[in-house]
């Protein structure tokens, strides 16, 4: 991955001209809708958050894959920010310094390279939560406290696996043969599969489908988003070229199925805190945890899937 | 079974934007914020010692570990700095200069620097001065924290000593919190209102010793007399240096 090799790349090309035609037609729908009298303000306080974010992430793929692996490290230090002020956790420095140094130290084995000269040590990436455990369990110890350090611990653990290595192995598909086709597939149907479910609850959502976590999401937006992620590795056939049927199957559902258990999950701290967004990074988006949320959690299925079947 | 709650802190800027967040007071502690804060206080303390030779007398006179107010004449931007240096650094994010919060907190450059690097207190200085006062109280019940306010309540245009507001003789009155006097003398030559690059001259900073008003009544004729005891202080503290 390098400046070079992205505008050689028809993969990267493609998904760059596919990203300009989504915001310009989507800007069109906006205008068309706003010219009929409908109120777009909501959605256009999106828009314009999608207008910032999609050169972020096609100027940082495009840098080449350090900038990419620092950019989506980034992306999980601020994003167990977020959580940490959510639920309290950031009131305990040093128990977030072992968290942050811990997802710096994952972003690290994605960056440099394994023993046998591969890019990206795999095994230091996939140990990493026993050391990281280890640390983050050390800390009570070694300052000599009990009371109230079972919530400060899982919730450090739940941090670092969940937002740090659980979404780091995003990073991490910058060291497979097909970084382009991988990353740029993954991010856009994990995106395309929640503005799926968003319009199909909108057009024909009727039957709630979580009352407790998340009342808005229905079974027909959840149901139309999955079909629609069932077809998407069709219709992008050429970023997985080399996936048999039975893995665009799986593809689907890791994305479709658990894009949306990753919002939920997501969800269900929020709604257990009791906090609307996780932040308020973006007007229109919230925070950072809010976007990514669903990217966490199909992300490394996705990684895992795809390297089972086509190694790193 | 639902084991007993747990018992979430939630930040209470979470549902803020990043420009909201500045002007958001009482702050949270963000460890971002308080790395920049100490760098910052670390520069500006060795350039006011390296360029404006800044000389200060009396610093035994903050208390230590009690909440206080420091108290000084007002000419200059380098006044806060210079006052925030007598404190040890330690102290740094637990020491809150009362800023105009129309000057200091609307333009974005501003309030980075008044929330960020001073760690400053909006205070509303138009409209609603007893919330604001409210505020410096709630402050004053922690141990530790320490208020530095400018009675003046602007920068003087000359070097000369203008007259004090009333606000922080109701602040003290029938208060049990020591509220020492500051002298600084050369900042308004260092960087006058009006002058963006200060120039090289030397600074000196006089504490005097704590008083306390907390046997006053509080009222109006309290809250002047408080004002106008502060402000000798602050006068003989300047006579005293010659």
């Amino acid at each position: 991955m390098s400046p070079s090799a992205a505008l050689g790349s028809p993969i990267f090309l493609t998904y760059l001209a596919l990203a300009v035609a989504l915001i310009v037609l989507g800007g069109i729908a906006l205008l068309v809708l706003k010219l009929a009298g409908r109120n777009v303000d909501h959605a256009w306080n999106s828009y314009r958050g999608w207008l910032i974010m999609i050169p972020l992430v096609f100027g940082a793929i495009f840098l080449g894959r350090e900038a990419t692996i620092v950019f989506f490290t980034l992306l999980a230090i601020f994003g167990a920010k977020e959580f940490a002020r959510a639920t309290g956790l950031y009131r305990d420095w040093t128990m977030m310094g072992v968290v942050y140094l811990s997802i710096i130290a994952c972003g690290i084995f994605t960056l440099l390279p394994a023993m046998n000269g591969a890019p990206g040590d795999y095994g230091m990436f996939m140990a990493w939560p026993v050391y990281a455990i280890s640390a983050i369990l050390a800390v009570p110890i070694v300052r000599n406290r009990s009371k109230g350090q079972l919530q400060i611990l899982a919730l450090a653990i739940l941090v670092f696996i969940y937002i740090g290595w659980m979404f780091g192995h995003v990073a991490f598909l910058t060291n497979t043969d097909h970084p382009y086709a991988y990353l740029l597939y993954l991010l856009f149907a994990v995106e395309l599969n929640d503005v799926a479910a968003f319009v199909c609850g909108r057009l024909f959502g009727r039957h709630p489908l979580r009352t407790n976590i998340s009342p808005k999401k229905t079974w027909e937006g959840a149901l139309g988003a999955v079909g629609f992620s069932l077809l998407l590795p069709w219709i992008l056939y050429f970023s997985l070229p080399e996936f048999t049927p039975f893995e665009r199957v799986l593809v689907g559902l890791i994305v479709g199925v658990g894009g949306q258990f990753g919002d939920l999950a997501i969800s269900v701290v929020k709604r257990d805190v009791e906090v609307k967004d996780m932040g308020a990074l973006l007007v229109g988006h919230g925070g950072i945890l809010d976007r990514i949320d669903s990217l966490i959690f199909a992300g490394p299925l996705f990684f895992h899937m795809s390297r089972y079947f086509h190694g790193l | 079974m639902t084991p007993d709650s747990w018992n979430y802190e939630t930040a209470a800027d979470l549902d803020l934007t990043l420009s909201e967040r500045l002007k958001h007071f009482p702050r949270e502690p963000d460890m971002l914020v308080y790395g920049t804060r100490l760098l910052s206080g670390a520069l500006l303390r060795t350039w006011l010692c390296l360029y404006h030779r800044l000389a200060i007398r009396g610093r035994e006179h903050i208390p230590a570990g009690k909440a206080c107010v420091l108290v000084a004449n007002h000419a200059s931007h380098l006044d806060t700095v210079c006052l925030l240096s007598a404190l040890p650094i330690s102290r740094l994010h637990r020491a809150f200069p009362a800023a105009a919060k129309d000057y200091f907190f609307e333009s974005m450059p501003r309030a980075v620097l008044a929330s960020i690097v001073v760690n400053a207190l909006p205070f509303n200085r138009e409209t609603n001065i007893r919330q604001s006062l409210a505020l410096c109280q709630r402050l004053l019940e922690t141990p530790g924290n320490a208020l530095i306010l400018f009675p003046e309540g602007t920068r003087s245009a000359s070097a000369e000593l203008g007259e004090f507001k009333p606000g922080i003789g109701l602040l003290l009155a029938g208060a049990d919190t020591p509220v020492v006097p500051c002298y600084l003398s050369g900042a308004h030559a260092a960087l006058p209102k009006g002058k963006i690059v200060p120039r090289p001259r030397k600074i000196e900073l006089t504490i005097g010793t704590p008083r306390s008003y907390a046997h006053r009544k509080r009222g109006k004729d309290s809250a002047l007399e408080i004002s106008a005891d502060l402000r000798a202080a602050i006068e003989s503290l300047r006579d005293s240096t010659g």
